[in-house]
């Protein structure tokens, strides 16, 4: 606009900041911090905290160094003009496997555990694993929000962070069909977002995909590490989840660690496979991604509490109505002998199911977030997600809240 | 005495075995941990950052108009009424207008920023929060 502006900005979100205004070409861009948060604050609240407060950062107060943000010429460096080049450092590094160690742990390469370290042989194997070139474009990803820069990463790239991750090669394609959709697995919201995959089609007994008990925790070396090289690959070929800059959950999610890999237990379901219901033939090895908040037992909530007769559908419609429906809606991860209870009852297809709990006809329209989410109107439930997964060897389910984002064919990264 | 030479030379040798010939300290392990390897970077590409100039400043606020944008997170309202507040009690020359640009982070919609450019004199863009 060629006017001045002056972002204003709590000063928890300094660094982050700082370096979105470099990213977008305004290294030494003038801002105001103030003390935060600032929502539920009374007016008379905000007049001390913020009006007659100081800037934490310079400690100078507020309002009279937003007014000399706006006033105070510009010095040279504020006029800067040309294009800055930036590489992310030197394509190998050589030393013993303990200074490496150290290396990749110091700049941040890692989840903070150890890693395999990627040599040429290891990431040569891990290549064998795809037609694809090693230094072919795979994806372009950003921490999740607009205003973060997207950086740009190869085949080879995933090759990489696959081997640090442990993930056997055959388990490449996979990981090759998470990363061409660009999604973090590693969100940069301050709510704490995290990411998840189901995976259909034969492809899951192939590499050994656990879908039985366990199947949504740590329990086979497949999810395991599929769902690590996602994480590294996001922290590594996106630049993500460094706290600080491209990284901000308040509290953080431990399903950031490792984005859950969850395979749907087709076998023992008695409903259509995720993929078929999103438009994939039966018999298609497809991933689908999801973002959201995550889930946990559903033995948590009040609507669970035990009785010999348990109506498993109504519980589901229950804690359905608690959920929050503006961002990711509701995921409902059924074992199999929760998805019979739910034929049983009558509903012999997702979609039927789905109508009965949301109240919506099948392919109704979710109504758009706007802003009537910050004027305190709640909408619960949202989109409604069933997976079937698990072990029969008892009747539980996890529900919170996750939303499908894109399928892919993982066929076509082999 | 014999001893004390013993102890010398155990000395000595562990001086020897500690300091590299430049005088620098070296790892004490096995001969595996010697072994140097080569692995790659695992980072991706940063794209490439033009710079951009920021606006010249005011000389002064007194008789300009300055725009007050909240970007929609909770909270940015009450926040820029008591800056305005602010603003009249302090600068009564300055014109102080208000406006909302959609939810969240989103950026300045065409029309607004056309307006701040067409009638404002400066901006403050706020995140509530």
């Amino acid at each position: 606009m060629k006017k001045p502006a002056v972002p204003l900005i709590l000063d928890d979100f300094e660094p982050q900041e700082r370096e979105v205004a470099s990213n977008l070409g305004m290294p030494g861009l003038r801002m105001q911090f103030f003390r935060g948060p600032v929502w539920g604050k009374t007016p008379a609240q905000l007049q001390k905290q913020v009006i007659e407060g100081n800037n934490p950062v310079t400690g100078k107060p507020v309002m009279r160094e937003l007014v000399e943000l706006l006033t105070r010429p510009l010095a040279a460096g504020e006029q800067k003009t040309g294009e800055l080049r930036r590489d992310a450092g030197p394509e190998t590094y050589t030393g013993t496997p303990d200074e490496l160690h150290r290396l990749f742990l110091e700049k941040r390469y890692t989840d903070f555990l150890p890693v395999v370290l990627p040599t040429e042989e290891r990431v040569a194997e891990m290549l064998k694993f795809t037609s694809r070139r090693p230094d072919d474009a795979l994806g372009r990803m950003n921490p999740g929000s607009e205003a973060g820069e997207s950086w740009t990463y190869t085949v080879k790239t995933a090759a990489i962070n696959a081997v640090m991750a442990g993930a056997d090669p055959e388990y490449f394609p996979v990981i090759l069909a998470l990363g061409s959709t660009g999604m973090t697995a590693v969100n940069v919201s301050d709510n704490g977002f995290m990411a998840g995959a189901v995976i259909n089609g034969p492809i899951r007994d192939e590499i050994g995909l656990n879908y039985e008990e366990g199947a949504v925790g740590p329990f086979a070396r497949a999810n395991t590490t599929i769902g690590r090289a996602w994480s590294l690959l996001s922290i590594n070929g996106g630049n993500c989840g460094k706290v600080g800059t491209t990284y901000m959950g308040t509290i953080g999610n431990p399903m950031n660690l490792i984005g859950i890999i969850m395979a749907e237990n087709e076998e023992r379901s008695p409903f259509q496979p995720l993929s078929v219901r999103r438009g994939f033939k039966k018999g298609e090895n497809v991933v689908t991604l999801f973002m959201g908040w995550g889930i946990l037992s559903a033995k948590n909530w009040a609507a669970t509490v035990w009785g010999p007769n348990m109506d498993y559908p109504g519980i589901i419609k229950e804690i359905y109505g608690t959920q929050d429906g503006h961002l990711f809606g509701t995921c409902a991860v059924l074992s199999p002998p929760i998805a019979n209870f739910i034929r049983d009852a009558g509903y012999d297809t997702v979609e039927k199911f789905t109508e009965w709990v949301t109240g919506q006809a099948p392919g109704a329209k979710r109504a758009p977030a706007g802003p009537e989410i910050n004027l305190g109107v709640r909408k619960s439930g949202g989109t409604f997600t069933v997976i079937v997964t698990g072990g029969s060897n008892n009747n539980y389910f996890s529900m919170g809240g996750m939303v499908p984002a894109q399928s892919v064919r993982i066929d076509d990264w082999r | 005495m014999r001893l004390r030479m013993t102890g010398i030379v155990i000395l000595c040798l562990g001086l020897f075995c500690a300091l590299s010939p430049a005088g620098r300290p070296t790892l004490a392990a096995g001969p595996a941990a010697a072994e140097t390897i080569t692995v790659y970077n695992p980072m991706g590409t940063p794209p490439p950052v033009t710079l951009r100039p920021q606006a010249p400043r005011l000389d002064t606020l007194e008789g300009k108009t300055l725009y007050f944008v909240n970007t929609g997170f909770i909270g940015g309202d009450r926040l820029m009424a008591v800056m305005s507040d602010w603003f009249k009690a302090n600068y009564p020359g300055t014109r102080i207008v208000y406006k909302e640009s959609g939810a969240g982070v989103s950026a300045l919609s065409p029309a607004l920023w056309d307006e701040i450019t067409r009638e404002g004199d400066a901006a403050i863009v706020g995140l509530g929060h």
